[in-house]
């Protein structure tokens, strides 16, 4: 076992994967608040993709914020972490999935992921290579947590009872 | 060494009571955190959709302007055969840069009656402006201004005195002062102040974007989009072959 081998890598798991939490909850409530504040621009954001009609992207583009949010706070205070991360998981390969598709598309957008996104003009290029390089980064995080989700300061700690 | 026994097979029990009571805490803390965090999301989810009906509810009261054409959205300058779309945002510096290599050439051809040029004001980037909605604003006035009369003057002074992106825009009372430099009057300033047409910028934003449009300047000849190579701004040259191929 892990356990008899490497104690002290054991011992550190509670913190890495804290670190993970904190980080992916800072990613989720930064993406989710810099939309928040402009739902339209975040449904141009979302119809920017050309993957749905503009009604269901304004949808999309309103609740998606919210959700971002959501999930950061949930991260941030970490109840049921195992499943959170596992739905942010979900979330981040949706992004990964978008960009590629706009990627293979020949679409010239801002992912929109941090920003409100849309159309890019005049001499901005875009960078999908590095959005998914980024995304991929969020992924490792979520997958720390889905392996080891046991954390420090989290609710999940308290309502168990571990130290 | 049998009552050491009994004693030890006793710790032994209890203890394995414990780690079982022990999981089984875990089992019913997992369960309910799960249905808490399902229920949370459910709930923020319900949020967005809420406030995205309030503001669709805003948006249906727009007052559109009289002059208005294309479904309310545009104003029009000239009257010839070839339609022109122009979606710009007073606060979007390339569009000023359209206006200024390619501006001449298309009030050149509005006199020559080539081509009927729509400007359709949008306000994609109020998020420019801290918080004072200046694309909204200046939207609002132009279409207060076409109203009145004086839409493409308007709109000239406005791309004139285009504020820097990151800054707050002009104010009202600056956006009403230049409406009097070109002529406009009392009417205009109380619909400026009264952000009269504002929910219609609103309203006319999301038809260019619901028309599968996301950037400004959007450059549309004849219902065709008109770019540069990858989608770059187009040069005069490209604009006004795509008019001449237009006019047939």
């Amino acid at each position: 076992m892990d356990l008899k081998q490497q104690p002290r890598l054991a011992a550190a798991w509670p913190w890495i994967s804290t670190l993970a939490r904190l980080g992916l909850a800072a990613v989720f409530l930064i993406a989710g608040g810099l939309k928040v504040t402009d739902l339209a621009a975040s449904a141009r954001a979302v119809n920017a993709y050309d993957l749905m009609s503009y009604d269901t992207a304004k949808v999309i583009g309103a609740v998606q914020p919210f959700l971002e949010i959501a999930l950061g706070l949930l991260l941030l205070i970490g109840i049921a972490t195992r499943l959170s991360a596992a739905i942010a998981a979900v979330v981040l390969v949706i992004f990964i999935a978008g960009i590629i598709s706009a990627w293979s598309r020949g679409l010239q957008i801002d992912c929109g992921c941090f920003s409100k996104g849309g159309e890019l003009t005049g001499g901005r290029t875009a960078q999908y290579g590095l959005d998914i390089l980024r995304d991929v980064g969020f992924l490792a995080l979520a997958g720390i947590l889905l392996w080891k989700p046991r954390t420090r300061f989290s609710l999940d700690g308290l309502l168990m009872g571990d130290r | 060494m049998s009552k050491g026994n009994r004693g030890r097979d006793r710790t032994a029990v209890k203890r394995i009571v414990e780690q079982q009571k022990a999981a089984e805490r875990r089992r019913r803390v997992t369960i309910w955190t799960s249905v808490g965090v399902v229920a949370v999301l459910l709930i923020a989810g319900l949020i967005g959709w809420g406030v995205l009906a309030n503001q669709d509810s805003d948006s249906s009261q727009a007052s559109t302007p009289s002059v208005a054409v294309d479904d309310g959205t545009a104003f029009a300058v000239g009257s010839g055969p070839v339609t022109v779309d122009i979606y710009e945002d007073f606060m979007c510096p390339i569009c000023h840069e359209f206006e200024n290599q390619t501006g001449p050439a298309i009030a050149q051809l509005v006199t020559d009656k080539k081509v009927t040029v729509r400007y359709h004001p949008v306000s994609i980037l109020d998020r420019a402006s801290n918080g004072t909605k200046y694309s909204t604003r200046s939207a609002g006035a132009a279409a207060a201004a076409a109203v009145d009369g004086k839409f493409i003057e308007y709109h000239q002074v406005l791309f004139d005195n285009q504020p820097e992106e990151g800054s707050d825009g002009l104010d009202n009372a600056k956006l009403i002062e230049l409406g009097k430099s070109v002529g406009l009057g009392d009417s205009f300033a109380q619909a400026v102040d009264g952000k009269t047409y504002d929910s219609w910028a609103t309203k006319a934003t999301e038809t260019f974007a619901s028309r599968g449009y996301s950037g400004t300047p959007t450059i549309v000849v004849n219902g065709k989009q008109v770019t540069g190579p990858n989608g770059t701004l187009p040069t005069t040259e490209v604009f006004t072959q795509a008019v001449t191929a237009a006019a047939g």
